[in-house]
Protein backbone atom coordinates (compact mmCIF):
# COMPACT_ATOMS: atom_id res chain seq x y z
CA UNK A 1 0.00 0.00 0.00
CA UNK A 2 1.40 3.26 -0.96
CA UNK A 3 0.94 6.31 1.08
CA UNK A 4 -2.15 8.07 -1.20
CA UNK A 5 -4.19 5.20 -0.73
CA UNK A 6 -3.37 5.34 2.67
CA UNK A 7 -4.28 9.00 3.47
CA UNK A 8 -7.10 8.39 1.03
CA UNK A 9 -8.15 5.61 3.59
CA UNK A 10 -7.58 7.76 6.27
CA UNK A 11 -9.49 10.67 5.10
CA UNK A 12 -12.79 8.28 4.28
CA UNK A 13 -12.57 6.79 7.85
CA UNK A 14 -12.17 10.39 8.76
CA UNK A 15 -15.21 11.38 7.20
CA UNK A 16 -17.37 9.06 9.86
CA UNK A 17 -17.36 11.55 12.79
CA UNK A 18 -19.78 12.24 14.61
CA UNK A 19 -20.87 8.99 16.91
CA UNK A 20 -17.60 8.07 17.69
CA UNK A 21 -16.78 11.48 19.01
CA UNK A 22 -19.39 11.36 21.49
CA UNK A 23 -18.48 7.71 22.03
CA UNK A 24 -15.30 9.01 23.48
CA UNK A 25 -15.09 12.82 24.83
CA UNK A 26 -12.07 12.79 26.10
CA UNK A 27 -10.82 16.20 27.08
CA UNK A 28 -8.49 15.36 30.53
CA UNK A 29 -6.42 13.16 32.28
CA UNK A 30 -8.62 12.31 34.85
CA UNK A 31 -11.09 10.69 32.25
CA UNK A 32 -11.21 6.95 31.35
CA UNK A 33 -10.35 7.74 28.31
CA UNK A 34 -12.92 5.88 25.53
CA UNK A 35 -15.24 3.76 26.34
CA UNK A 36 -13.68 0.40 26.45
CA UNK A 37 -14.41 0.04 22.59
CA UNK A 38 -15.09 -3.41 21.55
CA UNK A 39 -12.56 -5.15 23.53
CA UNK A 40 -9.19 -4.97 22.86
CA UNK A 41 -6.43 -6.67 24.53
CA UNK A 42 -2.93 -6.68 25.45
CA UNK A 43 -2.84 -10.27 26.89
CA UNK A 44 -0.97 -11.52 23.91
CA UNK A 45 1.65 -8.93 24.51
CA UNK A 46 2.13 -5.70 21.92
CA UNK A 47 4.61 -4.09 20.06
CA UNK A 48 5.61 -0.24 20.43
CA UNK A 49 7.04 1.49 17.58
CA UNK A 50 9.08 4.70 17.67
CA UNK A 51 9.66 7.88 14.90
CA UNK A 52 13.07 8.93 14.23
CA UNK A 53 14.16 10.75 16.97
CA UNK A 54 15.56 10.76 20.07
CA UNK A 55 12.54 12.14 22.22
CA UNK A 56 10.54 9.50 20.27
CA UNK A 57 12.32 6.58 21.17
CA UNK A 58 12.94 7.60 25.24
CA UNK A 59 9.03 7.73 25.05
CA UNK A 60 8.58 4.42 23.56
CA UNK A 61 11.21 3.30 26.08
CA UNK A 62 9.12 4.84 28.91
CA UNK A 63 5.90 3.17 27.27
CA UNK A 64 7.83 0.05 27.63
CA UNK A 65 8.41 0.68 31.10
CA UNK A 66 5.29 1.22 32.57
CA UNK A 67 3.86 -1.42 30.38
CA UNK A 68 5.96 -4.06 31.54
CA UNK A 69 5.01 -3.23 35.10
CA UNK A 70 1.46 -4.01 34.41
CA UNK A 71 2.25 -7.25 33.50
CA UNK A 72 2.38 -6.74 29.52
CA UNK A 73 4.43 -8.52 27.49
CA UNK A 74 5.99 -5.66 25.12
CA UNK A 75 8.86 -5.54 22.49
CA UNK A 76 10.23 -1.89 21.45
CA UNK A 77 10.91 -1.38 17.42
CA UNK A 78 12.80 1.94 17.83
CA UNK A 79 13.72 4.58 15.07
CA UNK A 80 11.39 3.18 12.12
CA UNK A 81 11.55 6.63 10.87
CA UNK A 82 8.61 9.33 10.07
CA UNK A 83 5.19 9.77 10.31
CA UNK A 84 4.42 8.36 6.62
CA UNK A 85 6.44 5.30 7.92
CA UNK A 86 4.95 4.34 11.41
CA UNK A 87 1.40 5.44 11.48
CA UNK A 88 1.25 2.93 8.11
CA UNK A 89 2.74 0.45 10.12
CA UNK A 90 0.39 0.76 13.39
CA UNK A 91 -2.59 0.21 10.78
CA UNK A 92 -1.02 -2.69 9.05
CA UNK A 93 -0.38 -4.38 12.45
CA UNK A 94 3.68 -4.35 12.19
CA UNK A 95 3.17 -2.14 15.51
CA UNK A 96 0.71 -1.70 18.22
CA UNK A 97 1.17 1.74 19.87
CA UNK A 98 3.04 4.65 19.42
CA UNK A 99 4.19 7.62 21.20
CA UNK A 100 2.67 10.60 19.05
CA UNK A 101 2.21 14.49 19.58
CA UNK A 102 -1.35 16.19 19.27
CA UNK A 103 -0.50 19.34 16.81
CA UNK A 104 1.43 16.72 14.69
CA UNK A 105 -0.99 14.39 14.76
CA UNK A 106 -4.19 16.18 13.72
CA UNK A 107 -2.02 17.92 11.42
CA UNK A 108 -1.39 14.72 9.50
CA UNK A 109 -5.06 13.24 10.14
CA UNK A 110 -6.88 16.92 9.10
CA UNK A 111 -4.81 19.22 7.67
CA UNK A 112 -7.28 22.02 8.11
CA UNK A 113 -7.83 22.08 11.33
CA UNK A 114 -6.83 24.83 13.16
CA UNK A 115 -8.01 24.02 17.05
CA UNK A 116 -5.29 24.91 19.55
CA UNK A 117 -6.53 24.41 22.71
CA UNK A 118 -5.37 20.43 24.43
CA UNK A 119 -8.91 19.27 25.00
CA UNK A 120 -10.63 20.79 21.65
CA UNK A 121 -7.43 18.99 19.78
CA UNK A 122 -8.01 15.40 21.63
CA UNK A 123 -11.28 15.81 20.48
CA UNK A 124 -10.88 16.58 17.03
CA UNK A 125 -8.11 13.80 17.08
CA UNK A 126 -10.70 11.83 18.13
CA UNK A 127 -13.18 13.01 15.19
CA UNK A 128 -10.10 12.06 12.46
CA UNK A 129 -8.59 9.25 13.81
CA UNK A 130 -9.10 6.16 11.27
CA UNK A 131 -10.74 2.73 11.53
CA UNK A 132 -9.05 0.70 14.35
CA UNK A 133 -6.72 3.12 15.57
CA UNK A 134 -7.70 5.24 18.87
CA UNK A 135 -5.95 8.24 21.08
CA UNK A 136 -5.67 7.77 24.97
CA UNK A 137 -5.67 10.48 27.08
CA UNK A 138 -2.99 12.95 26.70
CA UNK A 139 -0.20 13.39 28.89
CA UNK A 140 1.19 16.89 30.60
CA UNK A 141 4.19 16.79 28.60
CA UNK A 142 4.33 19.11 25.90
CA UNK A 143 7.01 19.34 22.88
CA UNK A 144 5.46 22.25 21.00
CA UNK A 145 6.68 25.34 18.93
CA UNK A 146 8.23 28.17 21.03
CA UNK A 147 9.44 31.62 20.57
CA UNK A 148 12.20 32.43 22.17
CA UNK A 149 14.50 35.77 23.08
CA UNK A 150 17.59 35.94 24.76
CA UNK A 151 18.03 37.17 28.53
CA UNK A 152 19.43 40.20 27.21
CA UNK A 153 16.74 41.37 24.35
CA UNK A 154 13.93 40.40 26.74
CA UNK A 155 15.10 42.70 29.24
CA UNK A 156 16.32 45.73 26.64
CA UNK A 157 12.61 45.39 24.47
CA UNK A 158 10.51 44.29 27.84
CA UNK A 159 9.90 40.75 26.13
CA UNK A 160 7.65 38.04 28.06
CA UNK A 161 4.63 37.38 25.76
CA UNK A 162 4.05 37.15 21.85
CA UNK A 163 2.05 40.21 22.49
CA UNK A 164 4.32 42.22 23.53
CA UNK A 165 6.75 42.00 20.05
CA UNK A 166 4.20 44.16 18.22
CA UNK A 167 5.41 46.74 20.81
CA UNK A 168 8.51 46.69 18.87
CA UNK A 169 6.89 45.84 15.37
CA UNK A 170 9.70 46.66 12.32
CA UNK A 171 12.00 46.22 14.67
CA UNK A 172 12.81 43.33 15.64
CA UNK A 173 14.47 40.17 12.92
CA UNK A 174 13.02 36.60 13.45
CA UNK A 175 15.13 33.43 12.50
CA UNK A 176 13.21 29.80 11.82
CA UNK A 177 12.55 27.42 8.94
CA UNK A 178 11.68 28.33 5.60
CA UNK A 179 8.47 26.82 5.81
CA UNK A 180 7.69 29.16 9.14
CA UNK A 181 7.17 32.03 6.85
CA UNK A 182 3.82 30.72 4.86
CA UNK A 183 2.77 29.19 8.69
CA UNK A 184 -0.23 29.43 10.64
CA UNK A 185 2.38 28.88 13.85
CA UNK A 186 5.07 31.39 12.34
CA UNK A 187 4.92 34.51 10.70
CA UNK A 188 1.51 34.53 9.41
CA UNK A 189 -0.11 33.95 12.99
CA UNK A 190 1.85 36.41 14.87
CA UNK A 191 0.25 39.08 12.31
CA UNK A 192 -3.01 37.92 12.21
CA UNK A 193 -3.28 37.12 16.00
CA UNK A 194 -0.72 39.28 17.98
CA UNK A 195 -0.59 42.05 15.14
CA UNK A 196 3.76 41.41 14.95
CA UNK A 197 5.17 42.82 12.11
CA UNK A 198 9.32 41.79 11.59
CA UNK A 199 11.63 43.76 10.32
CA UNK A 200 12.85 40.60 8.83
CA UNK A 201 12.54 37.25 8.66
CA UNK A 202 15.75 34.78 7.90
CA UNK A 203 14.78 31.30 6.32
CA UNK A 204 17.71 29.14 8.84
CA UNK A 205 16.76 25.66 9.91
CA UNK A 206 14.37 23.99 12.45
CA UNK A 207 15.50 23.94 15.67
CA UNK A 208 19.16 23.35 14.97
CA UNK A 209 22.87 25.03 14.68
CA UNK A 210 21.91 27.63 12.23
CA UNK A 211 18.92 29.23 14.07
CA UNK A 212 20.44 28.72 17.63
CA UNK A 213 23.92 30.12 16.16
CA UNK A 214 21.96 33.09 14.48
CA UNK A 215 20.14 33.37 18.27
CA UNK A 216 23.39 33.26 20.27
CA UNK A 217 25.40 35.50 18.18
CA UNK A 218 22.58 38.11 17.81
CA UNK A 219 22.57 38.03 14.12
CA UNK A 220 18.52 36.99 14.95
CA UNK A 221 16.71 38.88 17.59
CA UNK A 222 13.50 35.71 17.48
CA UNK A 223 14.17 32.34 16.91
CA UNK A 224 11.43 29.41 16.39
CA UNK A 225 12.75 26.23 18.87
CA UNK A 226 10.83 23.68 20.35
CA UNK A 227 9.94 23.64 24.22
CA UNK A 228 11.91 20.18 24.66
CA UNK A 229 15.11 21.98 23.73
CA UNK A 230 17.93 21.52 26.23
CA UNK A 231 19.75 24.57 24.74
CA UNK A 232 16.91 27.02 26.13
CA UNK A 233 17.46 26.54 29.91
CA UNK A 234 21.70 25.90 29.05
CA UNK A 235 21.48 29.37 27.51
CA UNK A 236 18.67 30.95 29.81
CA UNK A 237 16.70 32.00 27.11
CA UNK A 238 13.30 33.16 27.71
CA UNK A 239 10.23 31.75 25.88
CA UNK A 240 7.84 33.83 25.24
CA UNK A 241 4.63 33.33 26.87
CA UNK A 242 1.41 32.33 24.16
CA UNK A 243 -1.87 34.08 25.79
CA UNK A 244 -3.92 34.08 23.38
CA UNK A 245 -3.32 30.12 22.16
CA UNK A 246 -1.80 30.87 18.90
CA UNK A 247 0.82 27.22 19.16
CA UNK A 248 -1.30 24.57 18.97
CA UNK A 249 -1.19 22.57 21.64
CA UNK A 250 1.93 19.06 21.46
CA UNK A 251 0.78 16.91 24.27
CA UNK A 252 2.50 13.90 23.95
CA UNK A 253 -0.63 11.42 23.26
CA UNK A 254 -0.73 7.46 22.75
CA UNK A 255 -1.92 6.17 19.73
CA UNK A 256 -2.62 2.67 19.92
CA UNK A 257 -4.13 0.19 17.61
CA UNK A 258 -8.16 -0.67 18.96
CA UNK A 259 -7.24 -4.61 19.04
CA UNK A 260 -5.10 -4.01 22.49
CA UNK A 261 -6.22 -1.28 23.74
CA UNK A 262 -7.72 -2.56 27.34
CA UNK A 263 -7.86 -1.13 30.56
CA UNK A 264 -4.52 -2.62 31.79
CA UNK A 265 -2.73 -0.27 29.00
CA UNK A 266 -5.20 2.41 29.54
CA UNK A 267 -4.31 2.90 33.50
CA UNK A 268 -0.05 2.39 32.95
CA UNK A 269 0.04 4.90 29.98
CA UNK A 270 -2.64 6.94 32.18
CA UNK A 271 -0.13 7.41 35.08
CA UNK A 272 2.67 8.33 33.01
CA UNK A 273 1.46 10.64 31.68
CA UNK A 274 0.26 12.34 34.97
CA UNK A 275 4.14 11.97 36.25
CA UNK A 276 5.75 13.22 33.02
CA UNK A 277 6.60 16.93 32.72
CA UNK A 278 8.18 18.54 30.14
CA UNK A 279 11.09 19.51 32.09
CA UNK A 280 11.66 16.16 32.85
CA UNK A 281 11.29 14.84 29.18
CA UNK A 282 13.90 17.62 28.07
CA UNK A 283 16.05 16.34 30.41
CA UNK A 284 15.76 12.65 29.89
CA UNK A 285 16.27 13.99 25.69
CA UNK A 286 19.50 15.46 27.30
CA UNK A 287 20.69 12.63 28.70
CA UNK A 288 20.36 10.59 25.72
CA UNK A 289 21.71 13.56 23.12
CA UNK A 290 24.56 15.30 25.09
CA UNK A 291 25.52 12.21 27.71
CA UNK A 292 25.06 9.69 24.84
CA UNK A 293 23.25 7.66 27.55
CA UNK A 294 21.32 4.48 26.04
CA UNK A 295 17.43 5.67 25.66
CA UNK A 296 16.29 2.52 27.22
CA UNK A 297 18.56 2.81 30.66
CA UNK A 298 17.54 6.46 30.10
CA UNK A 299 13.77 5.34 30.83
CA UNK A 300 13.91 2.12 33.01
CA UNK A 301 16.31 4.85 35.28
CA UNK A 302 13.41 7.65 35.20
CA UNK A 303 10.38 4.80 35.59
CA UNK A 304 12.17 3.45 38.78
CA UNK A 305 12.77 6.74 40.63
CA UNK A 306 9.19 7.64 40.01
CA UNK A 307 7.73 4.39 41.28
CA UNK A 308 6.42 3.35 37.84
CA UNK A 309 8.42 0.51 37.39
CA UNK B 1 2.47 15.88 -14.43
CA UNK B 2 1.32 18.04 -16.87
CA UNK B 3 -0.48 20.37 -14.33
CA UNK B 4 2.62 21.07 -12.57
CA UNK B 5 4.61 22.35 -16.27
CA UNK B 6 1.50 24.33 -16.59
CA UNK B 7 1.66 26.02 -13.18
CA UNK B 8 5.40 26.43 -13.62
CA UNK B 9 4.42 28.10 -17.12
CA UNK B 10 2.70 30.19 -15.47
CA UNK B 11 4.52 31.08 -12.47
CA UNK B 12 7.72 31.70 -15.08
CA UNK B 13 5.71 33.80 -17.44
CA UNK B 14 3.37 35.98 -14.95
CA UNK B 15 4.97 39.71 -14.64
CA UNK B 16 4.14 39.43 -10.71
CA UNK B 17 6.43 36.69 -9.72
CA UNK B 18 9.10 38.44 -11.62
CA UNK B 19 8.92 42.40 -9.50
CA UNK B 20 9.40 42.86 -6.23
CA UNK B 21 12.30 41.57 -3.87
CA UNK B 22 11.42 37.94 -4.12
CA UNK B 23 11.13 38.45 -7.70
CA UNK B 24 12.67 35.98 -10.13
CA UNK B 25 14.72 39.56 -11.59
CA UNK B 26 15.86 40.36 -8.41
CA UNK B 27 17.01 36.33 -7.60
CA UNK B 28 18.32 36.24 -10.34
CA UNK B 29 20.99 39.36 -10.27
CA UNK B 30 21.68 38.02 -6.78
CA UNK B 31 22.61 34.76 -7.88
CA UNK B 32 24.52 36.10 -10.65
CA UNK B 33 26.51 38.49 -8.62
CA UNK B 34 27.55 35.59 -5.75
CA UNK B 35 28.44 32.94 -8.86
CA UNK B 36 30.45 35.54 -10.38
CA UNK B 37 32.35 36.96 -7.79
CA UNK B 38 32.89 34.06 -5.78
CA UNK B 39 34.65 32.87 -9.63
CA UNK B 40 36.43 36.11 -9.94
CA UNK B 41 37.96 34.95 -6.74
CA UNK B 42 38.50 32.05 -7.00
CA UNK B 43 40.59 32.43 -10.97
CA UNK B 44 42.42 35.29 -9.20
CA UNK B 45 43.60 32.28 -6.40
CA UNK B 46 43.83 29.52 -8.83
CA UNK B 47 45.64 30.85 -12.39
CA UNK B 48 48.05 31.73 -11.00
CA UNK B 49 49.08 28.84 -8.75
CA UNK B 50 48.62 27.03 -11.97
CA UNK B 51 51.00 28.47 -13.87
CA UNK B 52 53.20 28.80 -11.63
CA UNK B 53 53.32 25.09 -10.71
CA UNK B 54 52.60 24.67 -14.64
CA UNK B 55 55.30 26.26 -15.69
CA UNK B 56 58.42 25.92 -12.78
CA UNK B 57 56.77 21.92 -12.57
CA UNK B 58 57.45 22.40 -8.95
CA UNK B 59 55.18 21.80 -6.52
CA UNK B 60 52.24 20.37 -8.51
CA UNK B 61 51.84 17.11 -6.12
CA UNK B 62 51.63 20.00 -3.00
CA UNK B 63 49.48 22.08 -4.90
CA UNK B 64 47.05 19.79 -6.58
CA UNK B 65 45.98 17.84 -3.88
CA UNK B 66 45.44 21.09 -1.11
CA UNK B 67 43.46 22.14 -3.77
CA UNK B 68 41.26 18.91 -4.41
CA UNK B 69 40.72 18.94 -0.48
CA UNK B 70 38.89 21.90 -1.22
CA UNK B 71 36.12 19.45 -4.23
CA UNK B 72 36.26 17.14 -1.57
CA UNK B 73 34.77 19.09 1.46
CA UNK B 74 30.83 18.91 2.00
CA UNK B 75 29.43 22.27 0.80
CA UNK B 76 27.37 22.63 3.59
CA UNK B 77 28.81 21.21 6.30
CA UNK B 78 31.98 24.13 5.33
CA UNK B 79 28.74 26.61 5.05
CA UNK B 80 27.25 25.96 8.29
CA UNK B 81 31.20 25.54 9.74
CA UNK B 82 32.53 29.20 8.84
CA UNK B 83 28.93 30.35 9.79
CA UNK B 84 29.23 29.10 13.08
CA UNK B 85 32.53 30.01 13.80
CA UNK B 86 31.45 33.92 12.37
CA UNK B 87 28.16 34.32 12.33
CA UNK B 88 25.30 35.05 9.60
CA UNK B 89 27.31 36.48 6.67
CA UNK B 90 27.79 35.68 2.91
CA UNK B 91 31.27 35.07 4.08
CA UNK B 92 30.69 31.17 4.82
CA UNK B 93 29.25 31.13 1.29
CA UNK B 94 31.53 32.78 -0.54
CA UNK B 95 34.34 30.28 1.23
CA UNK B 96 32.51 27.39 0.36
CA UNK B 97 32.02 28.51 -3.28
CA UNK B 98 35.16 29.44 -3.72
CA UNK B 99 36.51 26.16 -2.26
CA UNK B 100 34.54 24.48 -4.87
CA UNK B 101 35.90 26.35 -7.75
CA UNK B 102 39.60 26.47 -7.44
CA UNK B 103 40.29 22.79 -7.34
CA UNK B 104 38.93 22.75 -11.46
CA UNK B 105 41.13 25.72 -12.30
CA UNK B 106 44.07 24.48 -10.76
CA UNK B 107 44.09 21.31 -12.24
CA UNK B 108 42.85 22.44 -15.48
CA UNK B 109 45.71 25.10 -15.64
CA UNK B 110 47.98 22.85 -14.86
CA UNK B 111 47.07 20.18 -17.08
CA UNK B 112 47.08 22.99 -19.80
CA UNK B 113 50.38 23.97 -19.11
CA UNK B 114 51.92 20.46 -18.99
CA UNK B 115 49.99 19.60 -22.36
CA UNK B 116 52.47 22.27 -24.36
CA UNK B 117 55.08 20.29 -26.47
CA UNK B 118 58.33 20.03 -23.97
CA UNK B 119 60.12 21.06 -28.02
CA UNK B 120 58.50 24.15 -28.52
CA UNK B 121 59.40 25.05 -25.44
CA UNK B 122 63.10 24.38 -25.96
CA UNK B 123 62.61 26.02 -29.08
CA UNK B 124 61.18 29.25 -27.54
CA UNK B 125 64.09 29.55 -24.84
CA UNK B 126 67.15 28.60 -27.99
CA UNK B 127 65.51 31.74 -29.91
CA UNK B 128 66.44 33.66 -26.34
CA UNK B 129 63.39 34.21 -24.47
CA UNK B 130 63.36 34.27 -21.43
CA UNK B 131 61.15 32.37 -18.24
CA UNK B 132 58.10 35.29 -18.61
CA UNK B 133 58.33 35.07 -22.39
CA UNK B 134 57.99 31.78 -22.74
CA UNK B 135 54.76 31.57 -19.87
CA UNK B 136 53.56 34.74 -21.24
CA UNK B 137 54.00 34.30 -24.98
CA UNK B 138 53.83 30.63 -25.67
CA UNK B 139 52.64 28.11 -23.16
CA UNK B 140 50.09 30.43 -22.52
CA UNK B 141 48.12 30.71 -25.23
CA UNK B 142 48.75 27.44 -25.98
CA UNK B 143 47.62 26.42 -22.66
CA UNK B 144 44.28 28.71 -23.07
CA UNK B 145 41.88 25.84 -24.32
CA UNK B 146 42.20 23.58 -21.21
CA UNK B 147 42.11 27.02 -19.02
CA UNK B 148 39.02 28.22 -20.24
CA UNK B 149 37.57 24.65 -19.63
CA UNK B 150 38.62 24.68 -16.27
CA UNK B 151 36.85 28.17 -15.91
CA UNK B 152 33.79 26.83 -17.20
CA UNK B 153 33.48 23.76 -14.93
CA UNK B 154 34.42 25.95 -11.81
CA UNK B 155 31.73 28.26 -12.65
CA UNK B 156 29.17 25.59 -13.89
CA UNK B 157 29.51 24.09 -10.69
CA UNK B 158 29.77 27.28 -8.70
CA UNK B 159 26.45 28.53 -10.36
CA UNK B 160 24.67 25.61 -9.17
CA UNK B 161 26.14 25.75 -5.67
CA UNK B 162 25.23 29.07 -5.27
CA UNK B 163 21.66 27.76 -4.53
CA UNK B 164 22.84 27.29 -0.39
CA UNK B 165 23.12 31.21 -0.20
CA UNK B 166 19.67 30.31 1.08
CA UNK B 167 20.62 27.78 3.48
CA UNK B 168 21.24 30.27 5.28
CA UNK B 169 18.61 33.06 4.86
CA UNK B 170 20.68 34.73 1.68
CA UNK B 171 18.69 35.42 -1.52
CA UNK B 172 19.53 33.90 -4.83
CA UNK B 173 17.74 31.24 -7.11
CA UNK B 174 18.35 28.85 -4.19
CA UNK B 175 15.54 30.62 -2.35
CA UNK B 176 13.09 29.45 -4.81
CA UNK B 177 14.43 25.86 -4.30
CA UNK B 178 14.43 25.94 -0.17
CA UNK B 179 11.57 27.87 0.90
CA UNK B 180 9.16 25.30 -2.25
CA UNK B 181 10.52 22.57 -0.21
CA UNK B 182 9.86 23.69 3.06
CA UNK B 183 6.30 25.07 1.75
CA UNK B 184 5.42 22.09 -0.44
CA UNK B 185 5.17 24.15 -3.45
CA UNK B 186 6.68 21.96 -5.95
CA UNK B 187 5.84 24.92 -8.76
CA UNK B 188 8.71 26.86 -7.11
CA UNK B 189 11.23 24.51 -6.32
CA UNK B 190 10.65 23.26 -10.19
CA UNK B 191 10.90 27.14 -11.26
CA UNK B 192 13.87 27.86 -9.01
CA UNK B 193 15.72 25.01 -10.34
CA UNK B 194 15.16 25.19 -13.97
CA UNK B 195 16.19 29.11 -13.87
CA UNK B 196 19.72 27.66 -12.26
CA UNK B 197 19.97 25.10 -15.49
CA UNK B 198 19.85 28.40 -17.75
CA UNK B 199 21.48 30.75 -16.00
CA UNK B 200 24.36 27.39 -16.09
CA UNK B 201 24.07 26.97 -19.51
CA UNK B 202 23.49 30.63 -20.97
CA UNK B 203 27.41 31.33 -18.82
CA UNK B 204 28.71 28.45 -20.16
CA UNK B 205 27.55 29.23 -23.49
CA UNK B 206 29.11 32.82 -23.33
CA UNK B 207 32.56 31.97 -21.87
CA UNK B 208 32.80 29.18 -24.84
CA UNK B 209 32.04 32.16 -27.22
CA UNK B 210 34.61 34.41 -25.66
CA UNK B 211 37.56 31.37 -25.80
CA UNK B 212 35.92 30.88 -29.55
CA UNK B 213 36.42 34.22 -30.20
CA UNK B 214 40.19 34.57 -28.12
CA UNK B 215 41.87 31.46 -30.09
CA UNK B 216 40.61 32.64 -33.46
CA UNK B 217 41.96 36.14 -32.28
CA UNK B 218 45.20 34.33 -31.88
CA UNK B 219 45.43 32.39 -35.09
CA UNK B 220 44.72 35.05 -37.33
Amino acid sequence: MNRRTLLGGLFAAASVPALSACASGITSLDSQGSASGGGGSSKGGLTIGTANFTENQVLGYLYAAVLKQAGVKVKVRPNLGTREIVIPALRGGDIDLLPEYQGALLNYLAPKDDSSEPGTMQNALTLAMPAGLQVLPYGQAADSDCFVVTRATARKYGLATLADLAKQNGRLVIGAAPEVKKRRVGALGLKDVYGVEFKEFRSLDSDGPLVKGALKKGDVDVANLFTTDTDIAAHDWVVLSDPKNLIPSQHIVPLIADRKADDTVRKALARLGNVLTTEQLTQLNSQVDNDKKDPEDVANAYAKQHGLA
Amino acid sequence: MFELFKNLGTWLTSGGSWSGSDGIAHRLAEHLQYSLLATLVAAAIGLPLGLLIGHTGKGAFLAINLSSFGRALPTVGLVVLVFLAGGLSMLPVYVALVALAVPAIVTNTYAGMTAVDPDVKDAARGQGMRGHQVLFQVELPLALPLIMTGLRLALIQVVATATIAAYVSFGGLGRYVFDGLAQRDLVQVLGGAVLVAVVAVTLDLLLSTLQRLLSRHRAA
